[in-house]
């Protein structure tokens, strides 16, 4: 339906789309935007007025610099995994059919619904020295005695991929669910191998999905906070604690603003290059 | 191996086969097909000489396009042979078989534009760039798209993609060409334009091509020759003439064309002639036939005069319908329901008047009653 | 697809489902323990743990508010969000596809960000109030779920529908209420359901917000957590896995989880 050009700038109808939208508007500006522009503010304040030695502080020293580092490659490694593990596991759950296809899919919704809390708690009783993957282990002969696995970083990425593994998949399914199957059938007919097919077509033709899934899990991973906190602690300081700590102990508000102005960066830097490369993946 | 049929009877005429003195290029044994207990392919048999174009016609259902696939090497037999170009390919992966698809809704790569799709298959043949962009070049000009080689797919509209599948295929150079109802989603006039200019350029090119389709009109258009399937079996396979006027069955028949049927019980048979009674009066038929046998007669439309001839019947006109070129007029006689067709310069008859009409006993077409479609 | 890859992919997947399922067995076992200390296998099954939820230090007040945060956020949000939708894909809006974007992009924000950037703006002008800051937060933090379900769900709806149940003679209105709703319905309830467990779940927003006397549920949960953590809480988050499971067959039963998932089967 095609609707006809306004004689006016302002008809009515626009201005009914105004109206609908004004509050939505007026909640985005008054309680995200303007608090970030705050915020930045904030982080540029220093002894006497504008000043950057907040950002120096974090991006200077060489302490701070490991706490990034600690969480980008965190994500890194997080998202790594779950790409390995979701995106496979997307075909299946796309050719599952019926109830085996609603069960898988349960499997990834029921966890979203359990707080983080819940989980990375579990994980801390999973991983016990007396937790089920010990004696698992110690059963099957593997070990001969108990590992210690809380508060290492081995339970931090397993913790974590399966706090964000679902955020992976989802977007990823919801690509594959609709991918053509005769596009791999017209690839085999031209003379691709089934490793050919895949790589010129399917992957291709399902990279959005996986920008998609890559995107959201690096930006919730590399801003984690109760995972690190409860399954590994203070040996390994994220720029999430580092906010949290500033913040909630030792009040030093510059600083901790800056901290996360640079979490907010990383966040909207990974988001700016997922849209250039869904743009650019359809040429 | 014109107009023979696959485990025929002997009630229909012979026509003399058409010489080939070159092996065939595609030939296929004994495939067969089940599902569960459904019998989708039944010993299907044929062999195309180099060049043809064959179409597989048949409603929903009756397995041309399982056929088709398994051509192609994108679905298994269960036993038979399939030999392109003296390989036995039955058993091979599509990717090694040198047969190109077309696929009804086009299945082009959105990812790649025009182009990209056109050159797919020849850059995995480890070309160089410059082979490939000519080949590219050459396929595209030669379905007259050579002027949208860099747009998407999307922008393309439905006969363009069509034509970007074909070209895609095409360009490869396959030992054979499937069509997997491929003219299906463009609308009716393009259809026609598309038929007409795909056989052209398949014969220009030499290509040996089959298509498969449940629109009548599109094989008689296309093919040198078609098989009409029914039930996993081939009915019939035949060129478009010999099918349109002898169909070896009643399935054929009413598939095919319009046709009028009566069922009678055979009188007599001399010399060669049968006469056959029906509700409504004597039909005579050019050939033998046990007497007694119940058959149904029949005849195509364009035959049958509103006047007396060899086979006269009586009955009564209860529509006319008014078609441009021609008319068709139902005719009511006893329990059957008779169509004649008019030339649209002729003037019909009203209906509710009661009209003699006949036929020329050469065009009289006899199947088995068991055979009812 | 070969062998190989689709039995990657099963295994994979398979995987995965037990991957993701494992902690929330494990918490549902660990409930039952008979001991305080959390010894799986459990060498039996008690509920004590159960009947102490009730018991916990601060709990009532924690889940009322916890109740009350995501409800009244939820319905708000629906409400704003549906309309704000509403402008975005049939309105005329200047900008309506930015105002799209600016409106989901909370979503990827980290929500730690989100939280100490709300405690520097209310006490900036002076709002210390826990429940009002924290109901003004988790405004913010519903709004973009219900917006992204909404405009997604909108954009999908097929506007011919109503055209149709106009040459079938109902008026504008009664197309809308006949055709429209009902065919959005599935989209309102998902985004209800993800707003409202944004909300009640959330932890990184409300932890700047609450003060001494008043926390939500996930924040008394982790001092729990820290503190004297005993299967009190496994029996707490086990009651509460269970609530939503119920959420999501009902989600299945009236959406189907497949389209909540983004196809359109």
């Amino acid at each position: 339906m095609i609707a006809p050009a306004p004689l006016l700038p302002l008809d009515r109808e626009t201005k009914l789309a105004l109206g609908l939208a004004s509050p939505a508007f007026l909640i985005l500006a008054a309680l995200f935007i303007l608090p970030l522009a705050l915020l930045l503010a904030v982080s540029l304040q220093g002894a006497d007025g504008l000043s950057l030695a907040a950002y120096a502080k974090l991006l200077g020293t060489p302490h701070y610099l490991k706490i990034i580092w600690n969480s980008l490659s965190l994500a890194l490694i997080v998202t790594a995994i779950s790409l390995l593990i979701g995106y496979p596991a997307s075909f299946a759950i796309a050719r599952a059919k019926g109830h085996w296809r609603s069960l898988m899919l349960a499997c990834l919704f029921l966890p979203l619904a359990a707080s983080v809390i819940v989980k990375a708690f579990a994980w801390t009783i999973l991983l016990r020295s007396t937790g089920i993957v010990n004696q698992t282990l110690l059963f099957l002969g593997i070990i001969d005695h108990p590992i210690r696995m809380i508060f290492t970083e081995t339970a931090l990425v397993v913790g974590a991929v399966n706090i964000f593994l679902p955020f992976m998949v989802l977007p990823i399914f919801s690509v594959v669910a609709q991918f053509d199957r005769r596009l791999s059938e017209a690839a085999a007919t031209l003379g691709a191998n089934p490793l050919q097919a895949f790589l010129k077509v399917t992957l291709p033709v399902t990279l959005p999905g996986v920008i998609a899934g890559v995107a959201l899990v690096f930006s919730l991973s590399v801003s984690a906070y109760v995972v690190p906190t409860l399954l590994i602690g203070e040996r390994f300081p994220t720029l999430a604690s580092t906010i949290a700590k500033s913040y909630l102990l030792t009040r030093e508000e510059a600083f901790g603003a800056a901290s996360g102005v640079v979490l907010l960066a990383i966040a909207v830097a990974v988001v700016m290059l997922s849209a250039r490369f869904g743009r650019e993946g359809r040429r | 191996m014109g107009g023979t049929l696959a485990g025929g009877t002997d009630l229909m005429e012979d026509v003399a086969p058409m010489p080939h003195p070159l092996p065939d290029h595609l030939v296929i044994q004994g495939l067969s097909k089940r599902f569960g207990q459904t019998r989708v392919l039944s010993d299907i048999a044929l062999g195309m000489p180099r060049g043809e174009l064959l179409t597989l016609l048949g409603p929903s259902g009756c397995g041309k396009t399982t056929l088709l696939r398994q051509i192609a090497g994108l679905a298994q037999p269960d036993t038979g042979s399939i030999v392109l170009n003296g390989r036995d390919i039955t058993h091979l992966p599509p990717h090694r078989r040198s047969v190109g698809v077309v696929f009804q809704n086009y299945a082009l790569f959105p990812h790649l534009n025009v182009a990209g799709n056109v050159a797919f298959g020849l850059k995995l043949q480890k070309k160089s760039r410059a082979e490939v962009e000519a080949a590219v070049k050459r396929t595209l000009a030669l379905v007259h798209l050579d002027h949208l080689a860099d747009r998407p797919i999307r922008a393309l509209s439905g006969g363009q993609q069509q034509r970007v599948a074909l070209a895609r295929a095409l360009a490869v150079e396959p030992s054979v060409l499937l069509f997997d109802e491929a003219l299906s989603a463009l609308d009716r006039k393009l259809r026609e334009a598309m038929q007409g200019e795909l056989r052209r350029l398949l014969h220009q090119i030499g290509a040996t091509a089959i298509f498969v389709t449940h629109d009548q009109e599109e094989a008689l258009t296309m093919s040198d020759r078609v098989a009409v399937m029914h039930q996993g079996r081939i009915e019939q396979l035949a060129d478009p003439k010999t099918l349109y006027d002898r169909p070896a069955t009643a399935f054929a028949l009413s598939f095919v064309g319009q046709s009028l049927q009566i069922r009678g019980k055979v009188t007599s048979s001399e010399a060669g002639y049968s006469t056959i009674a029906t509700e409504i009066g004597q039909v005579l038929a050019p050939r033998g036939f046990l007497p007694g046998s119940e058959v149904i007669v029949a005849t195509r439309p364009e035959h049958v005069r509103l006047c007396e001839g060899d086979n006269t019947l009586i009955g009564k006109v209860r529509a006319v319908t008014y078609q441009g070129p021609r008319s068709l007029v139902e005719i009511e006689a006893g329990t059957a329901r008779i169509l004649a067709e008019l030339s649209g310069r002729e003037v019909p008859p009203e209906p509710g008047r009661t009209v003699l009409f006949s036929w020329p006993a050469t065009e009289t077409l006899v199947y088995p009653a068991e055979e009812s479609a | 697809m070969n062998r190989i890859g689709l039995l990657t992919a099963w295994v994979m997947a398979i995987s995965a489902c037990i991957f993701l399922l494992a902690p929330l067995l494990v918490i549902a076992a660990a409930s039952f323990s008979p001991t305080p200390v959390f010894d799986l296998p459990t060498s039996g099954a008690s509920l004590r743990w159960y009947q102490r939820i009730g018991t916990l230090d601060g709990f009532w007040p924690a889940l009322g508010l916890s109740l009350q945060l995501a409800l009244v956020s939820t319905l708000v949000s629906l409400v704003l969000g549906t309309a704000a939708a509403i402008a975005i894909v049939r309105g005329r809006l200047p900008g309506a596809e930015a105002f799209a974007a600016a409106l989901t992009s909370p979503l990827m924000m980290p929500g730690l960000v989100l939280g100490i950037a709300l405690l520097q703006s209310f006490r900036g002008i002076g709002l210390s109030n826990p429940w009002t800051s924290l109901f003004l937060a988790h405004l913010v933090i519903t709004l973009p779920y219900v917006a992204r379900t909404m405009i997604a769900g909108m954009t999908r709806f097929d506007f011919t529908l109503i055209e149709a149940a106009l040459t079938l003679g109902c008026t504008y209105r009664q197309s809308v209420l006949k055709v429209m709703i009902p065919a959005l319905a599935p989209s309102f309830l998902v985004a209800g359901l993800f707003s409202f467990l944004a909300s009640f779940d959330n932890y990184p927003v409300s932890i700047f917000l609450t003060d001494v006397r008043s926390k939500t549920l996930p924040i008394k949960m982790l001092q729990y957590i820290e503190e004297a953590p005993d299967p009190t809480i496994a029996a707490l988050s086990s009651l509460i896995l269970l609530g939503t499971i119920l959420l999501l067959v009902l989600a299945d039963r009236f959406v189907g989880l497949s389209r909540m998932a983004g196809t359109n089967e």
